[in-house]
């Protein structure tokens, strides 16, 4: 095996200064056409009103979600968030590997369960409002309801499909019942689990802001419900940069985890490929 | 030390029944390192999972130290074929070799001076923080057997352990095996399908016959125990031996095999 | 008596085991407020739901919102899938294009549909129209990811053979690019399909376009009709069942075509 060829330090320039003209240079020409073409919200007539300039979207953002409004409204809707994921991968994981090693209990709750996976998310809120009321736990019941069922779903077939070899090594040498679930039946159905987890926290985000929209007092849904009601069309962009920047970094946190968590996997699948 | 007696294994399938086993008796004693070769399709490890009581037989009498064998016991470990699959991915080397002990109720500094020990045994001591997936075939087979020593069986069945590795790693292997086996003593029964390896490790040849599968014969493998791959085939005994063996193959399967000798 | 290894009688054992569970599931929910554990205000009996979804499924203008719906859902998917499957195969056919974009998807994808509402709404008011743009944003993005995997799976090979015999560029759409994604797209689209119908009737629910759910909020806010509430929503998962396995059996067909003609070209 050569050793690998040195790379010119100009080459090496060259290709970190591509990548980054890559990366921000349609976001930047976007940005910099938006803002050339859109006129201040004072001087704009008829449809000019519905695009304001990136900086008037930037300042309502600033003006609207940082200092006090952060405390108030970002932090709480993010909290409830994180408790129900939370929530969701706990009862997912652990309903979902009770079910999926009884197959006698996979296939008598597989028609109840592919209907709750079916039913459109938000359309279960006014359920649950109806259910617990107006209050904190309602919006943390809302966001598991729906973003149990692709975490609970992809354990079962996770759990379930464990190698039959793997299983019988397991049983050749006697391994407890409590040391194969933890050794053997998780981790082999972890990269499912995973898949089933990511599914999840879009549907986590989504719920949590329409969670907020009704009957709500504080929070990111509260507020953009506000925004629409009162034509602040600068402050509703700034909505959609919020919670895109929200989605971006649970992808992004997510990624962290996955990798930890499967770091085996990838490894894996690397040399099976190379 | 194991005694089987008339041990019968039939199977219902889709295409209706399959008599795996039909009567296979042997005995083996302690410290005996017995190889069982046989036609392809005859059952090898049929009968490999019941004597290690992963399957339950159709009749007959499997008996382990006089006592009957309903399950999986301390007393065998077991080395499977498929290596790849029967290592955990996630665990390391060392957590693989590990993990049987886990449960032996032994002080951690014990449980890790085995794993350490086995690993040394196999040559594997640098490679213990690796996974599996990161090391060749032959290496991962290594790690299975030395799971299987770690253990510390009376018995170490093994089925078709070398049969997915090149032939270099498998003689490497094999000598690995005949190490094993004499400075440890543990008893081995050794399932193959290669003839020439069956001669050259066992102490004893188990020929089995076709489909209803039973012992044809017991070959007695009188060769020295000091064996070198190079110098052992080139005995004229040797061939010789395997000759005998592979006849008693060509024969089982041309017909019904009838036992010839009963050990 | 055949064993039970049997196909045919384990098929068997998993339809009787359902429904018995489907069984189980609704007299649990009938006994719960029969025996008082939740108030039926809130927990409406079984067959309460049932009687007021057996009353509306013979009532025209339940048919007709259900209608509204599915239209909202049907339009906003074709466009969706349309401009996907364009936009993705440019994209993904070009390098330099999947370079350069490569990270304003990476930030518009995780945009929560629900986040475009206000925006849409003071556009254009409380209508279908603003309903579209939410469907047709977050559907957009299940195809299109589909589409650009499915447009790097091209086998090299076939490619450059393609491109060596010197077809024209619509040839080698045609017959090089298309089939290899074409299950990439009867998966996009049975994806696109599923979030295309959360959004119909998320958009019901938050714009107020007429539609399921709309009629799902009238019932929340009605005091004492929790059983019309109940039923709306199941009429929903029945939807979005519904539309699951349609999809499904399509995406399966396409495949099973796909394959066996892959199968001939290699013969």
């Amino acid at each position: 095996m050569s050793a690998p060829p040195r790379v010119r330090p100009a080459a090496r320039l060259r290709r970190v200064v591509a990548n980054v003209l890559f990366a921000v240079g349609l976001p930047a020409l976007v940005l910099l056409a938006w803002e050339v073409l859109a006129k201040a919200p004072e001087d704009a007539v008829g449809v000019e009103k519905f695009y304001p300039g990136p900086f008037t979207v930037g300042a309502a953002f600033v003006d609207n979600w940082t200092g006090r409004a952060f405390a108030e409204d970002v932090l709480p809707s993010v909290y409830r968030l994180a408790i129900g994921i939370a929530a969701s991968i706990v009862i997912g994981i652990a309903v979902g590997t009770v079910i999926g090693l009884a197959r006698w209990l996979r296939e008598s709750t597989e028609p109840v369960l592919e209907f709750f996976r079916a039913v459109p998310p938000p359309a279960l809120i006014p359920i649950v409002m109806l259910l617990l009321g107006i209050n904190d736990e309602m919006k943390i019941a809302v966001i598991v309801s729906g973003a149990v069922w692709p975490i609970l779903l992809n354990t079962i077939e996770g759990v379930r499909g464990t190698d039959a070899v793997m299983t019988e090594t397991a049983d050749a040498f006697r391994i407890t019942w409590w040391q194969r679930l933890w050794f053997l039946v998780l981790p082999a159905a972890s990269p499912r689990i995973m898949t089933g987890v990511r599914q999840g926290l879009s549907v986590a985000l989504i719920l949590m802001v329409i969670s907020e929209m009704f009957a709500s007092s504080s929070g990111l849904g509260y507020r953009i419900v506000y925004f629409q009601r009162n034509y602040l069309i600068a402050e509703s962009w700034s909505g959609i940069v919020l919670l895109g920047l929200m989605g971006v970094m649970l992808a992004v946190l997510f990624g962290f985890v996955e990798r930890r968590v499967l770091r085996w996997y990838h490894g894996m699948r690397e040399v099976e490929r190379g | 030390m194991l005694r089987v007696e008339h041990l019968r294994k039939v199977y219902e399938s889709a295409t209706g029944t399959v008599e795996a086993i039909g009567d296979v008796s042997f005995t083996m004693a302690e410290g005996e390192l017995v190889c069982v070769v046989g036609p392809s399709g005859c059952g090898k490890t049929t009968l490999l999972k019941c004597i290690a009581g992963l399957l339950r037989p159709t009749s007959g009498l499997i008996e382990m130290d006089g006592q009957p064998v309903t399950g999986p016991t301390p007393s065998m470990a077991l080395v499977f074929q498929e290596y790849g699959r029967s290592l955990f991915p996630w665990l390391t080397v060392r957590g693989n070799v590990e993990l049987p002990l886990r449960h032996k109720k032994l002080p951690r500094s014990q449980r890790a001076r085995m794993v350490d020990d086995a690993l040394v045994a196999v040559g594997l001591a640098d490679a213990a923080k690796s996974h599996p997936w990161q090391l060749s075939g032959g290496m991962q087979q290594r790690v299975a057997i030395a799971r299987a020593i770690a253990y510390e069986p009376e018995v170490l069945i093994m089925d078709e352990p070398f049969a997915a590795v090149d032939a270099q790693t498998r003689a490497d292997l094999e000598d690995l095996v005949r190490d094993l086996h004499r400075t440890r003593g543990v008893s081995i029964l050794f399932v193959t399908h290669d003839i020439d390896e069956s001669v050259y490790l066992g102490e004893r040849v188990l020929v089995l016959s076709t489909s209803p599968t039973s012992v044809r014969e017991s070959v007695a493998v009188d060769l020295p125990a000091d064996r070198d791959q190079i110098a052992t085939r080139a005995l004229p005994r040797f061939t010789e031996l395997r000759t005998h063996v592979y006849g008693q193959i060509q024969r089982a399967k041309q017909h019904a095999g009838v036992p010839s000798a009963v050990p | 008596m055949t064993s039970p290894s049997d196909p045919r009688w384990r098929s068997l054992r998993k339809v009787v085991l359902g429904i018995a569970g489907l069984l189980a599931f609704l007299v649990v929910w009938q006994l719960v407020p029969t025996l008082g554990l939740v108030d039926r205000e809130y927990l409406p009996y079984v067959t309460d739901v049932g009687a007021r979804l057996a009353r509306e499924v013979v009532d025209l203008a339940f048919w007709r919102r259900l209608g509204l719906t599915l239209q909202a859902w049907a339009i906003g998917l074709a466009f969706a899938s349309a401009a996907a499957v364009v936009l993705g195969t440019a994209i993904g056919l070009v390098p330099f294009l999947r370079r350069a974009t490569h990270t304003t998807v990476e930030f518009l994808r995780p945009i929560p549909s629900v986040a475009i509402v206000p925006v849409a709404v003071i556009i254009q008011g409380i209508n279908i129209e603003a309903a579209l743009i939410i469907i047709v944003y977050a559907s957009f993005w299940q195809m299109f990811v589909q589409v650009l995997y499915g447009v790097a799976d091209i086998d090299v090979v076939a490619r450059d053979t393609a491109r060596g015999f010197g077809l024209t560029r619509w040839e080698r759409l045609a017959m090089v690019v298309f089939p290899t994604a074409l299950p990439y797209i009867m998966t996009g689209l049975r994806l696109a399909a599923s979030v295309a119908l959360i959004l119909a009737i998320t958009a019901e629910m938050v714009i107020g376009n007429t539609g399921l759910g709309t009629l799902i909020m009238q019932s929340r806010s009605t005091p004492g009709d929790a059983a019309g509430l109940y039923a709306f929503v199941v009429v929903a998962g029945a939807l979005g069942v519904i539309i699951n396995l349609v999809f499904r059996f399509i995406e399966r067909r396409a495949l099973h075509w796909h394959q066996s003609v892959r199968g001939e070209e290699v013969l």
